[in-house]
């Protein structure tokens, strides 16, 4: 068995364990989707095991206390895991195992995305867009007033934060 | 403009990661009742006298301490933030306006702010509305500077804005900490009082504002439309303004559910606009730059992806000086 196996292994592959996992996954209609929340918030164990997804999530964010022990954790179990990057159909009943790989990939798609240099940076979704073009960072310095003037009505009432800026192509006569 | 696909299992993760953050997922409060809490919290946030310090932090940068200090007033709100942090910076707030003072090189420049809200000031006028586009939902009995406070969680109905977690004083209702977090349950930006003194009328407050011109000017005719906008927004200001730095003039409107603001700048385009998107490093700022018509558009925001682009894809051009 993969680490990433014995990593979901702990995990409690009941009915109701498998619900919540097709919960996560988006394979619940609206109806379902309501009756496991109102599983879950009104059980303990199903809140503990959702609450152990969150911290999985900021854990491979860079959160949360033992944020270095469970990413180390996960990112050993994707090592052994190659296969998981490769695009998979969506099994009818998916184990919690695929959706806690699907997470760690998600999110170390988005660590990379985030840590990329400006200068490398892509478009990765644009409004209403029909190509997604991959092209340079945008990042002059010309947007700083735009956000110094919305401070005005910013919730923060500090400096705005880094800003990261990228090209992308608007659908049909949209520029 | 229609929701996101997912948008359900979105906001149920929401809902369910703050749960796991430790305030008890309770039902909905009823209508009324959600629209009574909110009213009061924005109505202590006013109307009470209170000076203390609270603590500041956007995302997972460093914290930030300010002094704050609000005295009713029957004319309105008189009020002071002073950044005891990095630069020199305050913001005071009266019947008269708002200002903010940057003290640089032992000088101090001056500007007009368009809106005088700042924490634990976040919630609107009339923040019963608000209840039409959050649930809201009773948390936890907590403890915030040494006071009692109840949480209580903001949960958006759609994606067009960020949740919040906030802790009422359990008397007053005074907010003592407010979070906002996102659809993961992250927190994007907290507030939260490391002491605070109600009842005491603060005795700083009072100094009148120095005379300074008006920061805007009303907008005369407008040369672009907005089709739609996202639920619950509308246009709460449209002025003529400099910005900071910049020697022209541009159209600065701001749309708001109530809690929160987008900006939509305005300018006439002096070459080709490329389309940019900009996002702050934790996604609470977002941004998307595009022609319209003859005009450079900038619509900027703490808000959601989904409501900026909104926005934005709705900006349509219209003749010069078209009314309103």
């Amino acid at each position: 068995m993969t680490a990433l196996k014995n990593l979901a292994a702990q995990a409690d592959t009941s009915p109701r364990e498998s619900r919540l996992s097709a919960l996560l996954d988006g394979e619940l209609d609206d109806a379902a989707a309501r009756a496991v929340l109102r599983e879950v918030v009104a059980d303990a164990a199903q809140r503990k095991r959702f609450s152990e997804y969150c911290r999985i999530g900021d854990a491979l964010r860079g959160d949360g206390h033992d944020s270095a022990r469970l990413r180390g954790r996960v990112m050993a179990a994707l090592r052994e895991e190659p296969t998981l990057l490769a695009p998979m159909p969506k099994a009818a009943a998916r184990l919690p195992a695929l959706w806690l790989a699907a997470a760690a990939v998600a999110a170390i798609t988005w660590g990379l995305w985030s840590m990329a240099p400006r200068q490398e940076d892509h478009a990765r979704m644009a409004a209403n867009e029909q190509a997604r073009l991959p092209q340079a960072a945008h990042d002059d310095g010309r947007m700083l007033p735009y956000l110094a003037a919305h401070q005005d009505f910013a919730q923060a009432v500090v400096a705005p934060s880094e800003m990261r800026f990228t090209r992308v192509t608007l659908a049909g006569a949209d520029r | 403009m229609s929701a996101a696909p997912g948008e359900f299992l979105a906001k149920a993760a929401w809902l369910l990661c703050l749960a796991s953050l430790g305030a008890q997922a309770a039902e909905p409060l009823p209508p009324a009742e959600a629209a009574a809490w909110l009213q009061r919290m924005a109505d202590a946030s006013r109307r009470l006298a209170y000076e203390g310090v609270f603590v500041f932090q956007h995302g997972d940068s460093a914290m930030q301490s300010l002094r704050v200090s609000n005295r009713p007033l029957a004319s309105g709100k008189d009020s002071r933030l002073t950044a005891m942090d990095g630069p020199r910076r305050e913001i005071r707030c009266t019947q008269d306006g708002s200002l903010s003072l940057l003290t640089e090189g032992g000088q101090v420049r001056a500007e007009r702010r368009l809106n005088s809200r700042h924490f634990p000031d976040l919630l609107p006028a009339n923040a019963a509305a608000l209840a039409n586009w959050y649930s809201v939902r009773l948390g936890e009995a907590s403890r915030v500077a040494g006071l009692d406070c109840r949480e209580i969680q903001l949960e958006p109905r759609d994606a067009y804005r960020w949740g919040y977690l906030l802790c009422a004083e359990k008397d007053t209702a005074l907010p003592l900490k407010a979070s906002m977090v996102n659809e993961a349950g992250r927190t994007l930006m907290q507030y939260r009082f490391a002491e605070i003194r109600l009842g005491a009328p603060p005795k700083n407050v009072a100094a009148p504002l120095p005379e300074m011109p008006a920061a805007a000017r009303p907008v005369a005719g407008e040369s672009v439309g907005v089709r739609s906008l996202p639920p619950g927004y509308t246009r709460i200001t449209a002025v003529k303004r400099k910005l900071p730095n910049r020697g022209d003039e541009v159209e600065h409107w701001v749309f708001s559910d109530g809690l929160t603001h987008i900006s939509l700048f305005i300018e006439p385009a002096r070459q080709p606009v490329e389309s940019v998107r900009g996002q702050s490093k934790l996604g609470m700022i977002n941004m998307l730059t595009r022609q319209v018509g003859p005009m450079r558009t900038t619509v900027l925001g703490d808000a959601p992806w989904p409501a900026v682009e909104a926005i934005a894809m709705s900006l349509e051009a219209r003749p010069a000086g078209a009314p309103r």
